[in-house]
């Protein structure tokens, strides 16, 4: 059987079998799960390099099992199963006491299976197959967490399921016009109906990666569903797999317009902007990190919307640094969560002392995602700067850089509320957590750094062998040195600013989870933060609203229709039953109507014709 | 082989009397051969002359060359939905209680009336359907006074009588004509009253006259109900499904289409009646307690229908009338199949000692309820259809008003169908009716086969509108507008 069947296979099978058997997982079945999740790791690195394609024959139509093992896909395969064996790893210690651990891990596993599925598939129907049972491992995994999980599963559920129906459209229309399903066969310009598929599946890839206006029920989720899903799925997985989908969009299937392409940056940089101020007055540390997670969204999407060879790689290689930086933190997180009670920035503070190793990899991380050098955010960060100053609009370098400003603000606040200031007594007792919630945040931290310094070869081994060849030698002229050029230097004092103001919020305020406190109460951001907090902007909620007044509505027209069946027929029925004396059956009565209406019709003949 | 249509039924009814002496009960059997005949033989028809030719006039002459016999694409139709109603009717009665000696009378009465319809179906000039529509009439009358009861003999003579004033008015219209033509034949009338005074202004009136009698038509309706309540079952089936439709709308479409054409202020009369009889019997439909007496004023609107397609006098009229023909004629017999197996189940008709049968009687339930979706025009089901295309025809023609009134009257007929099926088949069952159990299956069967029908006629109606009724359409030529 085929390596790629099994690397399908295998986390499927025994997500069901964990899902059936184990009512909660113990020490065997999680050392069972580190060993699978480890061995998927192994399964891949065996075929890395080594291109090859399934074929089965399935339900006819152009619809077969195509699965494609090259470049781009197993860059994408692998960092699943490593981030899936870091998440495994780690939840063999947090989800210990949970009561049903065992479908936590069994449906990890199948997000596993299914998403490897995705990313391999060479077939949209297959690829669409795959990407359509994430939504069930997805409302599954949310639900497993907090009292609050089940409507925040069922936001999740709606809002994903919204993506993926168009996502489902743009895949009907791109086979109407490319008369194909096969992913490689599909070369279509964005004009007429064409611009209809790509902005359909456009929304598909955003949906998964959690662009905005998709992005609402993330944040809930990283607050009420259990931590490594947090830590993994929204963030790692989805987001691999929607960058991934519109990287082909994008590159491979459609030859964009202008217009297309500065749609895509434009709702890049709304992301980037929105998620960023958001986060900026979060004070709770999953939520904080869910809006950054959506606001770096936005960089790949504009990275990759330029077409800059530049940019392209620097959104890939963000999309990358952000799984690794962004879990990084998650993981830290959910230590925090572990060993102080709580995640709340207002019940936490001068921590570094306490949890020595989990501040380190914080600090690492939280140095990468600020794009502070030698991290890896910075590189990539870098990149992307650069592409949308080559691309000529000049507005998208702006808020790219405003986005970094923010981010290390956001940064800035959350290190100094959680690890600095005073100790608050609710996190008093806390010690240093288990060596295995240790263990992933270490690796990533060391990645972090080792991406950061050694840049060539994440670049190298896994960006440009995915491009496309005309990318890839657009992109072999530039070399990405510390260019001592004007936009490190310009880098270098938005970093600097965002210190000054971070030290200028400290001292109004007095306490590090208030530095922000001035930019909250900016006179025109002040009102739109109070609409921000009532949840104006979130689609979901506004929808739920127009939803009530238009079942109301139906109600309404349902209720009328009732009304004229109970009320309005049987009251016309009793007056035509009294209309039915007429009907006496007398022989003579119903020969003179006849006769009337002959006497009428012979008239009406004789009138008109 | 046109003169099959006329003569095996014929002979058929001929040899009732030997079959009687030999074996009364295989006498069902006889009819059932016979209208299967009938059925394959049209069948096979459309099949040759449409996939082949992709046209149809079939012409023949029998006495010599005094009298033809026509088929062409509207008197296909009409065949086809004859045979399936006169086939279902004949396995209906074979288990209906019958007297063991009356049963050979009763189909030999049956193919009698089929050989009628066919004949006026394909008669081309006004006296053979004159008499042909007597034939048809007589063994109508017997029909329905079959079981000598009082019911019976009351809508029977009634019927008899304003048939009688119908037929004599039928008479005296050709007559007229006759004297201003000096022919009969369809063909050469039509040359004839193009002169158009005052004779041919009666006679034209007279046959239509005739004709609305016939069709039931407000107000010349009142006999229908009390025809269709009092006679045996099979003989409703038969009677609401087929022969008032084939006596009355049929004829008039074809004297009309044949002989005098439309005019602005004809059609503008036509479709009045029509609205009336669509709008006015749903109403009465809808203050009916008795299942078959809701049906027949079902069918009085349902016929209104037919004429407002027909009354536009467009090609899309004529289509949308005709599939509504072949479709009423479908669903009004199955309804009918489901009245008189609810009636042999529980012995009344009454909505009030009825109920909750649906539990009881699941296949009698179901096929009704496709019946009555399909009457009301519910889709996928091959009423909606044929109701669309009249509303489209109406609208498009400019009888915006009229559209409108279509709608209207298919919202009354949803009313009054919902109730029959609420009353009868939905919710609890009636106290004194829990023993009650499905019919034989020689009762449901024909049920089930005209639900497959219209159920197909709905799924497949593309393939039925062009390969069916859209030779329907070649009659436009004799238009005059």
């Amino acid at each position: 059987m085929s390596i790629l069947l099994l690397l399908i296979l295998i986390p499927a099978l025994y997500g069901i079998l964990l899902l059936v058997y184990p009512s909660k997982v113990k020490s065997f079945w999680e050392v069972i799960s580190v060993v699978i999740s480890a061995y998927l790791i192994f399964l891949v690195l065996n075929i890395w390099g080594q291109p090859q394609n399934v074929i089965i024959p399935w339900a006819g139509f152009g619809m077969d099992f195509q699965l494609r093992f090259y470049q781009f896909s197993q860059f994408i395969v692998t960092a699943i199963t490593v981030f899936v064996f870091l998440g495994t790893l780690y939840s063999t210690r947090f989800m210990l006491d949970h009561p049903h651990n065992n479908q936590f891990y069994g449906f990890l596993f199948l997000t596993e299976a299914m998403a490897i599925g995705a990313a391999l598939a060479n077939n949209l129907v297959i690829m669409l197959f795959f990407w359509e049972a994430l939504l069930i491992t997805l409302f599954t995994m949310i639900n497993l967490g907090k009292e609050k999980a089940f409507k925040t599963a069922v936001k999740a559920f709606v809002i994903s399921s919204l993506g993926d129906l168009c996502l489902m459209l743009g895949i009907g229309i791109t086979e109407a016009l490319a008369k194909t399903l096969v992913m490689t066969d599909i070369h279509l310009e964005t004009t007429g109906l064409g611009a209809v598929a790509f902005v359909f599946m456009l929304i598909g890839a955003m949906a998964k990666a959690g662009a905005m206006p998709f992005h609402s029920w993330i944040p809930d989720a990283a607050e009420d569903a259990p931590l490594p899903f947090a830590a993994i799925l929204p963030t790692v997985i989805s987001q691999l797999l929607g960058i991934y989908l519109l990287a082909r969009i994008v590159l491979d299937f459609f030859t964009l317009s202008l217009e297309m392409r500065l749609l895509v940056m434009s709702i890049g940089a709304i992301t980037i902007l929105f998620g960023v101020m958001m986060a900026l007055i979060q004070n709770d540390f999953k939520r904080l990190l869910s809006y950054s997670a959506i606001s770096q969204v936005g960089y790949m999407l504009l990275g990759i919307g330029t077409g800059i060879p530049i940019a392209v790689a620097g959104g890939l290689l963000h999309m990358l640094n952000h799984a690794m930086f962004k879990s990084c933190l998650f993981f830290t997180g959910g230590s925090l969560e572990k060993q102080t009670g709580s995640t709340d920035l207002n019940k936490l503070g001068g921590l570094w002392k306490k949890l020595p190793v989990t501040f380190g990899c914080f600090a690492v991380a939280a140095a990468a995602a600020s794009g502070i050098p030698p991290f890896n955010g910075f590189v990539s960060n870098q990149m992307i700067f650069e592409g949308t100053l080559q691309s000529g609009y000049r507005i998208f370098f702006v808020v790219a850089i405003l986005g970094a400003l923010f981010t290390t603000a956001v940064f800035l606040k959350l290190g100094h509320a959680t690890f600095f200031g005073t100790n608050q007594p609710e996190s008093e007792q806390s010690r240093e957590a288990h060596w295995t919630m240790l263990t992933p945040p270490i690796i990533l931290a060391l990645g972090c750094i080792f991406f950061g310094v050694c840049y060539a070869f994440p670049l190298d081994y896994l960006i440009k062998p995915s491009l496309s060849d005309s990318l890839r030698e657009g992109l072999a002229l530039i070399h990405f040195a510390f260019r001592f050029d004007q936009l490190l230097w310009f880098t270098l004092f938005t970093l600097a600013i965002a210190f000054i103001n971070h030290i200028i919020g400290v001292k109004l305020d007095g306490r590090g989870l208030g530095a922000v406190e001035h930019i909250r109460k900016a006179p025109l951001l002040n009102t739109v933060y109070d609409l921000a907090e009532r949840r104006t902007f979130d689609p979901y909620v506004q929808g739920k609203v127009v939803g009530r007044y238009a079942a109301l509505g139906l109600f309404g027209v349902d209720r009328g229709i009732n009304w004229i069946y109970q009320e309005f027929v049987p009251t016309v029925a009793t007056f035509v039953g009294k209309a039915r004396r007429f009907h006496n059956g007398l022989y003579a009565n119903y020969l003179s109507w006849s006769l009337g209406g002959f006497v009428l019709l012979v008239a009406y003949y004789i009138w008109f014709f | 082989m046109l003169l099959g249509f006329v003569f095996v039924p014929l002979l058929g009814a001929a040899i009732m009397p030997f079959v009687r002496k030999i074996w009364a009960k295989g006498s069902t059997y006889l009819s059932v051969v016979v209208s299967t005949f009938l059925v394959v033989t049209t069948g096979w028809i459309a099949y040759h002359n449409i996939l082949t030719q992709n046209s149809l006039t079939l012409e023949q002459w029998i006495f010599g060359q005094s009298i033809a016999l026509k088929v062409d694409g509207l008197s296909l139709v009409i065949l086809a939905a004859i045979g399936l109603v006169s086939l279902v009717t004949a396995i209906y009665s074979a288990g209906y209680s019958f007297h063991p000696d009356s049963r050979p009378g009763f189909n030999a009465l049956l193919l009698l009336i089929v050989t009628g319809m066919n004949g006026l179906v394909m008669a081309t000039d006004l006296f053979t359907l004159y008499v042909f529509l007597e034939i048809v009439s007589i063994a109508a009358y017997i029909l329905i006074s079959y079981q000598t009861d009082e019911y019976g003999l009351e809508g029977s003579f009634k019927y008899m009588m304003l048939s009688a004033v119908a037929t004599t008015f039928l008479l005296l219209g050709t007559a007229l004509l006759f004297a201003v033509t000096g022919s009969v034949s369809l063909t050469d009338l039509a040359i004839g009253v193009k002169s158009g005074n005052l004779m041919v202004q009666l006679g034209f009136a007279f046959v239509m006259f005739a004709f609305l009698v016939k069709a039931g038509m407000i107000p010349f309706h009142a006999w229908l109900p009390d025809a269709y309540t009092a006679a045996p079952a099979p003989v409703s089936i038969l009677l609401a499904g087929i022969v008032t439709k084939v006596g009355g709308v049929y004829t008039l479409m074809r004297v009309i289409l044949g002989v005098f054409g439309f005019s602005k202020s004809f059609s503008a009369m036509l479709l009045f009646i029509g609205a009336v009889s669509a709008v006015f019997g749903a109403f009465l439909a809808l203050g009916q307690k008795d299942f078959k007496r809701m049906l027949a004023f079902s069918s009085i609107s349902q016929i209104g229908y037919i004429f407002m397609g027909f009354a536009t006098g467009s090609p899309l009229g004529l289509i949308g009338a005709t599939f509504h023909f072949f479709n009423h004629a479908v669903f009004k017999s199955l309804l009918f199949l489901n009245a008189g197996a609810v009636e042999q189940a529980t012995g009344t008709r009454k909505f009030d000692e009825l109920g909750g049968l649906a539990s009881r009687m699941p296949i009698t339930g179901t096929t009704s309820v496709i019946g009555i979706l399909s009457t009301a025009g519910i889709p996928p089901l091959a009423g909606f259809w044929s109701k669309l295309i009249i509303i489209i025809a109406l609208w498009q023609t400019g009888y915006h008003l009229y559209a409108m009134i279509a709608v209207f009257a298919s919202v009354v007929s949803l009313a009054y169908l919902l109730t029959l099926q609420h009353s009868v088949f939905f919710g609890k069952i009636k106290e004194g009716l829990e023993g009650t159990q499905e019919v034989a299956p020689v009762f449901y069967w024909p049920a089930v086969i005209m639900a497959s029908v219209t159920i197909a006629c709905g799924i497949f109606f593309p393939i039925i509108i062009d390969k069916l009724i859209l030779p329907v359409n070649s009659l436009f030529g004799l238009l005059v507008k």
